[in-house]
């Protein structure tokens, strides 16, 4: 629900300011891009150079106002700067993006820094400052390795370009992830084998595969293209052979080699707070959740006049808490540790938990060592299951 | 004051759209009974489902004063009959209220099934009958081919029926002159002990019960302490009058006429129609003949669209109960629909139009299961019960024999379609009883058939089979011994009792292969495999497997967008929250509803 900024939480006198002063994670949003594609609801506008100037200024203003709200550097152990089209920044703009990240934030314990990257707009010297500076780890918005596929997803790039750009990541030494898209108009298991295949082949460590979304508000929302194929077969077959190659499903969409995850992301799905910047992009301290505004104009206005430019916020209940914490850590092959969740939430909630889990199918769910989880099944299905914790 | 001798009681009686209310109108208006100018088209129907449909439910008596060639002024009074069979009971009360009946027959059509049924009740009831052939102006009337039906098909003196265009106001002065001449006065006994017969009863939010009366024997006044015979009870008369064909009071009511009586009655039930009225002092020694308690046929569950709605439907039924004793109900919840009332109707029509006036005149939105009937059920004790519902009847091995009421049906069509109709009645288990030509073209087909194979949409097909050209009557025939089952529908190993029917051991195959298809489209898939399965007592008939769900959608997270997955997820659970959990299977509610409205096989 959106609130009148009068009525907001003012964070200075609230406890979940407290949350700033322990280490945590930072998404930077770069909500350009050089096209929309049909199928995305990420916040992006196609940009003019001058605009992501300004931008760039801007992020730093709204750094500057949580830096003042922590009362110095925010700590930060994982970092991850998506968009949007990060790759779409050019040379000087990423150091003014590292200046003021070096600025405002103390990266200590630092753990993982990831930019997501696009193959059409990846330059050598992209790799090259990243390298130089705190990245890690890239993940490059692949989609498809099939020329025709790409077309349809209108992807500003072809598989020649996607394969260079592997390539190159590859061989910088950076941990490399791929994004893949399945579920595609045409796409069969043949072609979703080969995309697959050619991926591991270039020696990348990462993988996340995503099902087509018809998402409200997207080209293909409104108006879904024909010919879409059932996504369930492909993603079974995913998880029969990317485990074969030796990566390990941790996650309902995300495939790596051991120890090779997204720890930023692990962060969303064991509940710790994170913050975000950058329109569109979400936070949450402790219970306390915000969203900023998600129009990138507002957002100018907001920072000019020295706000945050918080557009959506709540508070959630304990047990509110309880449930979103069993949503997201049964995304992850760890899913709900027992001691954990009691320590968190309480003896009740888990309770609770226990019940609604012995009610699901037994094939679906498996526990081992005090962690309950979903099986390759329960993630098949994880919708459908998921629905009965509400 | 009038003599016996110049009060005239008649009724019209006629196939349905063969002219009836406008033959009534015409009347009233060539009497000055009612000013043209304030003349509602067909006065008698007070309702507007009954113009709507043009038939009448309620019967009005009115009061017309005529000057007849004779120089003398006569009293005529109409007596309205319901037109329709499932009102069978209470024609034949109004007929019983009458000395003589207009038999109109439309000229185009001739004969049909319901004027040889009403027919026969006149004769039945010792009535002179009066054949009016009505709609003579249509280009396609054919009266004299109809005066031969008169005659060789009902079997009536067609020599003096009058020729009427009731729209043109035709042949109306014949036909009030006929009514004079030909219908005798009344011939009771103005000193005799009290009798009066209650053709009907309505309640009036401000008077209570008004019975509707025709004094057979004695008079009945303001003041008088009077006794129901049938409910055995007693009352003090605080107004008798007639209807002009506004109440208007008058000083009593004496042997021959027709009004009505105010008696501070407060339910309907203590009014019954049938029931004879005497004086409570000094009683008749026997009440008037032909009383019958009504019994409701048909059944069906009455449920509100808006469950917060049981409140209004309970106080609507009720309300419509006040003028209706023949509506039965008792409170019934659904696994699918929750609380609601189970209904007992005298016929279809009679279900249909209480259905219709609690949408209309309260305004509530509501389901309506599929109609069934009530059956006798011989257990193996000897003892029997009755079952309404599926889940009344007991374990199969505990019943002897299972009997259902049938109708004998009067099927009148063109011969052309002879074929078809006779298909379709065997297809529904009828008993063939004879068939007769009634001209080279047209055929009076008799049938006994189950009445729960009509009730579901005999009519309907019927007519779609015989193109609209055939017309129905029928009359109940008591119960007989059937060939019956209860198939059972388990979902996942679970008996649904929302899902059970009865049905002939012939058709229980095929029916249940229908009913687990439909519900095999419409039961979502789950996390598991559901079997769907039909089985009569243990042993299963039929079984359908609903594939487990396959379906997910991996959407990336968002940047951290987590209200966007709980939207969706909260949106997701919203759908599955209209369903029903049986075991562990959901169903949504369309599937019940689908299966409670119509049963239509393909």
């Amino acid at each position: 629900m959106r609130k009148n900024r009068s009525d907001r939480v003012n964070l200075l006198n609230e406890s979940f300011v407290l949350a700033l002063s322990s280490p945590l994670s930072l998404y930077v949003h770069i909500p350009f891009c050089v096209r929309k594609c049909p199928y995305c609801a990420f916040y992006s506008v196609v940009s003019k150079a001058s605009e992501i100037d300004n931008y760039m200024n801007c992020l730093d203003e709204e750094l500057k106002l949580w830096a003042a709200l922590a009362g110095g550097k925010i700590k930060v152990q994982t970092l991850y700067i998506g968009g949007g089209t990060p790759t779409l920044l050019n040379h000087w703009q990423w150091e003014m993006l590292i200046s003021s990240l070096e600025r405002y934030v103390d990266f200590l314990p630092f753990l993982e820094a990831s930019v997501e990257a696009n193959p059409g707009s990846l330059t050598a010297d992209h790799i090259k400052l990243w390298r130089s500076w705190r990245i890690t780890r890239v993940s490059l918005g692949v989609q498809s390795l099939d020329d025709g596929e790409l077309q349809l997803l209108k992807r500003p790039h072809s598989a020649h370009d996607a394969a260079d750009a592997i390539a190159a990541l590859v061989a910088s030494g950076l941990d490399v992830s791929v994004d893949l898209i399945f579920g595609l108009p045409g796409q069969t298991i043949q072609s979703w084998h080969r995309t697959l295949k050619d991926c591991l082949n270039f020696g990348i460590r990462h993988l996340s595969i995503y099902e087509l979304t018809l998402e409200e508000g997207t080209p293909w929302g409104e108006c879904p293209p024909s010919g879409l194929t059932e996504g369930y077969p492909l993603y079974r077959f995913a998880q029969w052979y990317l485990p074969k190659k030796g990566f390990i499903q941790y996650e309902i969409a995300s495939f790596s080699l051991p120890r090779h995850w997204c720890r930023h992301n692990i962060a969303y799905w064991q509940g710790e707070n994170f913050l975000g910047v950058g329109p569109g992009a979400w936070g949450y301290l402790d219970g306390f959740r915000y969203g900023n505004t998600r129009e990138i104009n507002d957002y100018f206005d907001q920072i000019t006049s020295e706000n945050l430019p918080v557009a959506y916020q709540e508070i959630l209940p304990q047990d509110k808490q309880a449930i979103e914490a069993v949503i997201l850590a049964l995304r992850t092959r760890w899913g709900v540790t027992a001691t954990t969740f009691k320590r968190k939430y309480g003896w009740k909630a888990y309770r609770k938990f226990l019940d609604t889990w012995e009610k699901l199918p037994s094939d679906c769910r498996a526990a081992c060592r005090g962690r309950h989880a979903f099986t390759p099944k329960g993630f098949r299905i994880a919708n459908a299951l998921w629905e009965n914790f509400l | 004051m009038t003599n016996m001798n110049n009060i005239r009681n008649f009724c019209i009686i006629a196939h349905v759209d063969h002219g009836k209310s406008t033959l009534a109108d015409r009347l009233l208006e060539y009497t000055n009974t009612i000013d043209s100018r304030k003349m509602r088209q067909q006065f008698l129907d007070t309702m507007d489902i009954e113009r709507e449909r043009g038939i009448t439910i309620k019967l009005v008596p009115v009061r017309m004063q005529y000057r007849a060639n004779d120089g003398k002024e006569y009293i005529l009074n109409l007596i309205d009959t319901p037109g329709h069979v499932d009102f069978s009971y209470e024609v034949s009360r109004s007929l019983a209220a009458c000395e003589g009946a207009l038999l109109v027959i439309d000229a185009a059509q001739g004969v049909e099934a319901q004027t040889l049924a009403n027919a026969y009740l006149a004769v039945d009831q010792g009535l002179e009958i009066i054949p009016v052939i009505n709609k003579i102006d249509l280009p396609g009337a054919r009266p004299d081919e109809v005066l031969r039906q008169i005659e060789e098909v009902i079997g009536l003196d067609s020599s003096q029926a009058i020729l009427v265009s009731a729209k043109e106001g035709i042949g109306i002065p014949e036909a009030l002159e006929a009514i004079v001449k030909r219908v005798p006065p009344p011939t009771g006994n103005e000193d005799a002990k009290l009798q009066a017969l209650i053709f009907d009863s309505i309640y009036d939010n401000y008077r209570g019960v008004i019975s509707y009366v025709r004094v057979v024997n004695g008079c009945i006044k303001k003041g008088q302490s009077i006794f129901f015979m049938a409910t055995r009870k007693e009352y003090e008369v605080e107004e008798v009058g007639f209807f002009t064909p506004f109440m208007s009071p008058a000083e009593e009511l004496k042997a021959g006429e027709v009004g009505y009586v105010i008696a501070n009655v407060k339910t309907i039930w203590e009014a019954r129609v049938g029931d004879t009225i005497t004086d409570a002092n000094s009683p008749a020694d026997k009440p008037l003949p032909g009383y019958k308690h009504i019994k409701p046929v048909v059944f069906c569950g009455l449920y509100p669209l808006d469950r917060d709605d049981f409140p209004r439907l309970r106080e609507a039924i009720e309300k419509l109960q006040l003028n209706d004793s023949a509506l039965a109900f008792e409170p019934e919840t659904s696994e699918a629909l929750g609380f609601g009332f189970r209904c007992g109707f005298l016929g279809l029509l009679h279900m249909d139009i209480t259905i219709e006036r609690l949408k209309r005149e309260f305004e509530i939105d509501l389901v309506a299961t599929a109609p069934t009937v009530a059956y006798e059920i011989l257990l193996k004790d000897g003892e029997v019960i009755e079952a309404r519902k599926p889940s009344d009847f007991p374990d199969p091995v505990k019943i002897e024999e299972i009997r259902e009421p049938f109708i004998r049906l009067t099927i009148f069509l063109p011969s052309d379609y002879v074929g078809k109709a006779m298909k379709l009645c065997q297809d529904r288990h009828g008993e063939f009883v004879s068939l007769d030509y009634i001209t080279p073209e047209r055929v009076k087909l008799i049938y006994d058939l189950p009445l729960a194979e009509f009730i579901v949409d005999f009519h309907d097909r019927l007519k779609s089979l015989t193109r609209g050209y055939a017309s129905i009557d029928y009359e109940q025939v008591g119960y007989r011994k059937s060939d019956l089952v209860k198939v059972d529908i388990l979902i996942h190993g679970e008996p649904v009792d929302a899902f059970s029917f009865i049905c002939h051991k012939d058709d229980a195959y095929k029916r249940a292969l229908g009913v687990i298809k439909k519900l095999k489209e419409l039961i979502p898939r789950q996390l598991f495999e559901v079997a769907i399965q039909a089985s009569i007592g243990s042993r299963v008939i039929a079984r359908e497997n609903v594939k487990p769900l396959r379906k997910n959608v991996l959407a990336k997270c968002y940047g951290g967008d987590i209200t966007r997955k709980r939207k969706l997820l909260e949106k997701q659970k919203e759908g599955k929250e209209k369903m029903k959990m049986i075991g562990r299977v959901q169903i949504p509610q369309e599937a019940f509803l689908a299966f409670l409205q119509a049963n239509e096989e393909e």
